[in-house]
């Protein structure tokens, strides 16, 4: 479980997270929607400590995985990135086959001793999204020759190959088709009750298919949280209201 | 057509015309160059010239091998010496530092850079030479006076770190920063990433840096002509005088129109450093142009 | 399991700490050489300073005579470097203008003029030296004043060209079209586009007087070398590179010490070219690398 307690983020002379206090329950899907520049990705950005590479950011507050304190501890940085998987907005392949792709995680925590074994895990995560099949015999052309929406489920793949807890998504199919788009968010639903997914998500009808819970962001503020049918059906604040009529987006 | 806009046909015509005479300064170069070594090139043949050891001026002998094998050991010294230190220096600028260490490291670059040839041949002659001569050559041959292939290697390594250092940060800030954030979502540390991610996407344009460097130190003339000891022989070893091509072109050009031929031998010199940095250079540019492009 | 992924942990840091290390090792050679390079310029060079060695001229020979200073090297290099730079810009700014305005974005002259520039820009010193030489003998001309700026001159261009050229290439496009579309034709849009590239101009002429001061291989065949101040563009000139080159070997100590003189002469006036180059990158455009 993702906790998130009074956390601020400045980058430079802004206040992009004001006083953000979340909690992403396990096992389900949870949807940030909010205009854009109202810090959804920021906020995805430092659950992972990515944050930590761009200039002139601080951060101060919480951010407790599975209890432990991520933002100010000497725990091993690398360790949580593992546990903590990433889906970008463009599909990005690395230099290097499909299979290496994969494989890349596993070899960086050395996760199998024996080759067959990676062999295996590998073919199973392409599996797992489908593209076992439709690449077959291509296992060793270079990735960036598959099709952007294969790309985007390459990268998917090459998260669930380091077993993590969470996947964070940050508009994970802004940059696909509509039927590529379709195929990955399918993924995510199949997956949610392995996984707990965090989804940054432009679009407001992707949220309502698929989203168990909602976290309605404006201007670095939580405005309003919960679950899905509440926050769509029933929302509290005026602003909700306002960004589902359409009022603003 | 009105007056203004004769001016603007008029301005074309005439940046056109210049803007080909330029290009064309790469043609005549090498014509003038190839006329001026003809009568050598009549004398023998070009194997004996480019592989012949005998250089003996006076009788027509014009064996370049001493000199090749001189400018290909100083080269690939001086490169095999700075490209492991600029390699590192700018994966630390590009994956490492932050913006106060790079506020301070590329004036530090810029002035090593922009010091002149003959000031780091002083430099060499008052630090590299002695040094060599009096802690580094003892260990290992009876006496040298330190002027050798290792001097020049280091004073032109040196030289061209400043060269590879901006061309590598060129090249690794062309990585779009989604894959070392894919790479490091994955559970990398940085140096995983810099070494599986940046460096291998990098490969091309590593190696056109590299054989632009090495272009760049294969035409340096005076601060190695002041430390490799000048002496016409093939190199050995290290610690082996040497004399490579631009060296032999500087120093004898006050002679060279009192023997007969010996101006011609001097001008073919410099004509086949002009090609083999020709050919370097244009490979070099054009992966490092395809790569500029992928960029945008 | 547990056990296993702190060691895989452990691995990890090490490694990274390994290379670290390697990082700020080669950071420290860099910097020490550049330290040790200044420093045995400096210091020998200010031993051997003295109010005559840059108001005099060489007495008795400047290879042998224990007299006087090297005025004849400083005038000489600024008479050489001076000429050069403007034949360069006046050559140099036409062209870029013409790459960056006349051309479009794809064209394939400019791709050939670009490459031609960068290749002429790797060319070798002592080639244009060779070069030039080859063209003076071939107009009559001996070691002279003249021989030197054009061989300057044709050394410099890509240099101008090259840096400009990057400067026009961050340059917004949307300003050229609104000059067009005011009805402005293209060559008088130059006025604007000047202006605009400005600090790239300033840092090409510094760059260029910076490599142009320092050269010694391509001079060294065509101003060659001389005891007096030319005081016609046919006579010989002296230059500071070849001051501090030719006088280094002399068996004399007043002589080497005038060399030393001139190399702290030589590197000051470069370092205080790249500093100011540094400071109008900083202060007018996006922070580059060269």
């Amino acid at each position: 479980m993702i906790e998130v307690k009074k956390l601020n983020v400045h980058i430079g002379d802004n206040h992009i997270l004001k006083d953000v206090d979340l909690l992403f329950p396990e096992r389900s899907i949870t949807c940030i929607v909010g205009p854009s520049g109202c810090g959804k990705s920021t906020l995805l950005r430092t659950l992972n400590r990515l944050i930590d590479s761009t200039e002139g950011v601080r951060i101060d507050g919480q951010v407790l995985v599975d209890g432990e304190d991520i933002i100010d501890s000497q725990s091993d940085i690398t360790e949580l990135r593992r546990r903590i998987g990433l889906v970008s907005q463009r599909p990005c392949p690395l230099p290097m086959s499909i299979y290496d792709n994969v494989a890349y995680g596993c070899r960086i925590n050395r996760m199998f001793k024996k080759r067959r074994e990676l062999v295996v895990h590998v073919r199973q995560c392409l599996r797992a999204v489908g593209l076992l099949d439709e690449i077959k015999g291509r296992m060793h052309t270079p990735a960036s020759r598959l099709s952007i929406g294969q790309q985007q489920r390459l990268c998917l793949a090459r998260s669930l190959a380091v077993h993590p807890d969470y996947i964070l998504a940050d508009e994970a199919t802004s940059a696909l088709d509509p039927i590529s788009s379709k195929t990955v968010e399918d993924l995510f639903v199949s997956l949610k009750d392995r996984y707990s997914i965090i989804m940054v998500t432009h679009t407001l009808r992707q949220a309502l298919r698929i989203a168990d819970n909602v976290v309605f962001m404006y201007l670095g503020e939580i405005i309003e949280t919960g679950p899905a049918s509440q926050v769509f059906n029933n929302p509290q604040k005026e602003l909700t209201q306002k960004y589902l009529s359409g009022a603003f987006s | 057509m009105n007056v203004r806009t004769l001016k603007d046909r008029t301005a074309k015509g005439l940046m056109l015309t210049m803007t080909v005479v330029a290009i064309l300064t790469v043609v005549a170069i090498a014509v003038g160059l190839y006329l001026k070594s003809r009568p050598v090139l009549d004398s023998q043949s070009l194997s004996s010239l480019l592989f012949g050891s005998q250089w003996r001026p006076l009788k027509g002998q014009f064996g370049f091998l001493p000199f090749l094998m001189g400018t290909v050991w100083v080269t690939l010294l001086a490169i095999a010496f700075a490209l492991p230190i600029s390699l590192f220096t700018a994966i630390y600028i590009t994956e490492y530092a932050r913006p106060m260490v790079k506020r301070f490291v590329f004036p530090v670059l810029d002035i090593l850079a922009a010091l002149p040839s003959v000031v780091y041949g002083v430099w060499g002659i008052l630090v590299v030479v002695p040094w060599i001569s009096n802690h580094v050559a003892p260990h290992y041959v009876d006496f040298s006076t330190g002027y050798t292939v290792l001097a020049a290697g280091i004073v032109l390594g040196i030289m061209v770190l400043p060269l590879l250092v901006s061309l590598f940060i060129e090249v690794f800030s062309s990585v779009p920063a989604e894959l070392r954030e894919a790479s490091l979502s994955l559970g990398a540390t940085r140096w995983q990433t810099a070494l599986r991610v940046v460096l291998r996407r990098s490969l091309s344009g590593i190696l056109a840096s590299s054989v632009l460097a090495v272009s760049r130190a294969m035409g340096e003339t005076i601060a190695v002509l002041m430390v490799c000891g000048c002496v016409v022989g093939l190199p050995h070893g290290l610690l082996d005088a040497c004399y490579p091509i631009p060296a032999l072109i500087a120093n004898n050009y006050g002679e060279m129109l009192s023997i007969p031929l010996y101006e011609s031998a001097l001008m073919f010199a410099a004509l086949i450093l002009f090609v083999v940095v020709l050919i370097f250079n244009l490979l070099s540019r054009i992966v490092l142009y395809r790569i500029e492009k992928q960029n945008e | 399991m547990n056990n296993k992924k702190n060691k895989v942990s452990v691995g990890k840091r090490v490694k990274e700490f390994i290379a670290k290390l390697l990082m700020w090792v080669s950071m420290a050679v860099v910097f020490v050489f550049v330290v040790s390079v200044l420093w045995t310029i400096f210091s020998k060079g200010i031993k051997a300073m003295s109010w005559d060695m840059v108001s005099k001229l060489p007495g008795g020979g400047f290879y042998i005579g224990k007299e006087g200073g090297f005025l004849n090297a400083i005038v000489g290099s600024l008479m050489i470097v001076g000429a050069s730079t403007l034949l360069g810009l006046i050559v140099s700014v036409p062209v870029v203008f013409f790459l960056n305005v006349y051309l479009t974005k794809g064209s394939r002259l400019a791709y050939v003029a670009r490459l031609a520039f960068d290749v002429l820009f790797g060319v070798p010193s002592i080639v244009y030296g060779a070069f030039g030489f080859t063209l003076m003998i071939w107009f009559g001309l001996r070691t002279s004043l003249l021989g030197g700026i054009i061989v300057i001159t044709l050394l410099i261009i890509p240099i101008f060209i090259r840096t400009m050229d990057e400067a026009s290439r961050n340059f917004p496009k949307g300003i050229l079209d609104a000059c067009l579309s005011l009805g402005a034709t293209r060559w008088e849009t130059l006025k604007v586009v000047v202006r605009q590239i400005a600090p790239g101009i300033a840092t090409a002429t510094l760059l260029s007087v910076g490599r142009a001061i320092g050269d010694a291989a391509s001079v060294m065949f065509t101003a060659g070398y001389t005891d007096s101040i030319p005081t016609s563009l046919s006579q010989p000139a002296a230059t500071l590179p070849l001051a501090v080159f030719f006088q280094l070997s002399s068996p004399i100590p007043e002589v080497v010490d005038r060399a030393y003189a001139a190399a702290l002469v030589l590197t000051a006036i470069v370092l205080v070219l790249s500093i100011a180059g540094r400071f109008i990158t900083a202060r007018f455009s996006r922070n580059k690398v060269s």
